[in-house]
């Protein structure tokens, strides 16, 4: 670390201060702005303020289309992330096994669903769901007759399902690869003396394998907790957010950000989902900044 | 029990293997075999896993009687203009970040944090209206904007956390052999982060060629549409042949998987690269 002139320091950040300041936090802040006016496609042009009316009305009753969504919102995460998380051990610790041969096959092969583009996922597991031509319903006709069926996006918890599926597909290869490495850092000495000791595969994968994971899994789940909170790409794509039972509802798989694309895009409230957006992202930053403090990055950041 | 764990342990590894790996390429074989079906086959309601007569002709067709072409070109132009303004507005920025004392620099990174804790949905918001009012709606050189502002953050971080890496003894005795700063950067850091400045490159332009949500917003005319926004016209439809879609999608996907393949030997932690594929 060293003091350099303060033009010098000036000049290597401009371009970067510059450049965020005008396309990423201008926006920011202008979202901060919408939020407290009644802009929308009546008012697009010849709005007005109204305050916090936006966030009074995103907030007034608990039936409110906000806690609808959230509550949605954090149940997604929290069936997807146990279920990436099991998968991602499992298939990392079956790439890890001595007797495991043709390990670089194996790897790529499993791999092979998070380098595919996610709107390409979400297509094909959209075509698989179709209730008539879909190849899981073709599967199930061979075994329950040709008039079976499953209502896997029809029915809103077949469809919430659907959506967990599909992201379990493309989402566990980034948690097998994080505990892949993990696991081939932990020194295998350890296992030898725990062998000695009289220790057998469960106890040693309890005591050993599980707690030098930990500091590798942790901040994995934290980030990929995030990502999933914010999934719009599988969800919409496959579901559009549906389906719906009333109109005046959100559907069964309109998470977080499928309702703010939908109100913002399709309904053009934009007042109304700024003042959403400002709540969802206070909500995120404390998150980020509460992982970061708690594994210790902010302190070391400030090195 | 000495027999189980011999063989019986090493078997059923093998079945969950075998199990999950036809859990994971079955669909991508689906977009292959859906890519050489002809015509409008693939909607039946029995199950057949291998077109009976295997044809060219989705190929043919996106490439003559589709914008297709003109997709392609349009992608790679947003996703090599997101690559390289992404990297040239970054990395002298990321090297006074790690290397220089200057106030507000806790300031400065905390910031960063915050805007990329800004989820890009939400943040389309804003930039589609501030688009809307300087006319720049509808054209390639707006996508590249709203894509900057996921780029230069992310970007910012990631060559800073590498620069992070390099011994501030190598740069520290370029400076005391009389060396100026911009000489370090230019001769000492630059050359010694190439790799680093590769794998972020060649992300960004793999989060610009996948990016799917921005495109379909900010572009509104066939001719300027990147290949995400095209296709998904194009699957959404079920009087067009899913065909179509399977065999573009093999076109654009093929090279990036390959790419992503390839590139995954350096992410030094997935984390990097979980922070961008969207």
């Amino acid at each position: 670390m060293y003091r350099v002139k303060a033009w010098t320091t000036l000049t290597y950040l401009t371009p970067m201060i510059v450049g965020v300041g005008l396309i990423s936090l201008y926006p920011i802040l202008y979202n901060i702005f919408i939020s407290v006016t009644n802009q929308n496609l009546y008012h697009f042009r010849h709005y007005s303020f109204i305050g916090l009316t936006n966030y009074q009305s995103l907030l007034k009753t608990v039936d409110a289309d906000f806690f609808i969504v959230l509550a949605r919102t954090v149940l997604f995460v929290a069936v997807c992330i146990p279920l990436f998380l099991v998968f991602g051990m499992l298939n990392a610790l079956a790439l890890n096994h001595p007797a495991v041969r043709f390990k670089a096959f194996w790897r790529v092969a499993l791999i092979i669903p998070w380098a595919v583009p996610s709107y390409i996922t979400a297509f094909v597991w959209k075509f698989f769901f179709n209730g008539e031509f879909g190849t899981l319903n073709q599967v199930y006709r061979v075994f329950a007759g040709a008039q079976a069926g499953l209502p896997w996006l029809s029915d809103p918890n077949w469809a919430f399902a659907s959506v967990v599926i599909a992201n379990l597909w493309m989402s566990y290869p980034f948690f097998m690869i994080v505990i892949l490495g993990a696991l081939q850092s932990i020194p295998s000495e350890l296992y030898e003396a725990a062998a000695v000791d009289g220790a057998g595969g469960l106890r040693k994968f309890w005591r050993i394998t599980l707690p030098l994971l930990r500091p590798a899994i942790l901040p994995a789940t934290v980030l990929s907790a995030i990502l999933t909170f914010n999934t719009l790409n599988t969800a919409f794509l496959i579901t559009q957010g549906g389906p719906f039972t009333s109109a005046a509802k959100p559907g069964a798989t309109e998470f977080v950000m499928v309702y703010a694309f939908r109100e913002a895009f399709q309904l053009f409230n934009f007042g109304y989902i700024a003042a959403f957006a400002v709540v969802i992202f206070a909500m995120l930053f404390g998150v980020t900044l509460g992982s970061l403090r708690f594994s210790g990055l902010v302190r070391e950041e400030a090195r | 029990m000495r027999v189980l764990s011999r063989f019986g342990v090493p078997m059923l590894i093998y079945a969950f293997l075998i199990a999950m790996t036809i859990f994971a390429l079955f669909p991508a074989f689906f977009v292959v075999q859906a890519a050489f079906r002809p015509g409008q086959s693939l909607y039946s309601l029995t199950l057949s896993l291998w077109p009976d007569h295997p044809t060219l002709d989705n190929f043919a067709y996106i490439f003559t009687k589709l914008p297709f072409p003109t997709w392609l070109r349009n992608s790679l132009g947003v996703s090599v203009g997101t690559m390289v303004a992404g990297l040239i507005g970054s990395a002298s920025g990321a090297y006074a970040l790690s290397r220089f004392r200057f106030a507000g620099k806790q300031m400065t990174l905390i910031l960063l944090l915050a805007i990329q804790a800004f989820p890009s949905v939400l943040a389309l918001i804003p930039i589609y209206l501030i688009l809307k009012t300087i006319g720049l709606i509808g054209s390639p050189f707006g996508l590249v904007l709203a894509y900057m502002s996921i780029a230069l953050v992310f970007c910012t971080w990631n060559l800073k956390g590498y620069f992070d890496t390099i011994p501030r003894e190598l740069d520290e005795a370029a400076l005391i052999d009389g060396c100026t700063v911009t000489q370090a950067f230019l001769r000492i850091i630059l050359p010694l982060s190439l790799p680093a400045l590769a794998v972020t490159a060649l992300l960004m332009f793999l989060t610009a060629w996948n990016e799917w949500v921005m495109a379909s917003v900010l572009l509104l005319d066939e001719n300027t549409y990147t290949v995400p926004v095209g296709l998904w016209g194009l699957q959404n439809d079920y009087r067009v042949p899913w065909g179509y879609f399977a065999s573009a999608s093999l076109v654009v996907s093929v090279p990036v998987v390959i790419l992503f393949l390839g590139l995954q030997r350096y992410f030094r932690s997935g984390l990097t690269v979980g922070g961008v594929k969207g």
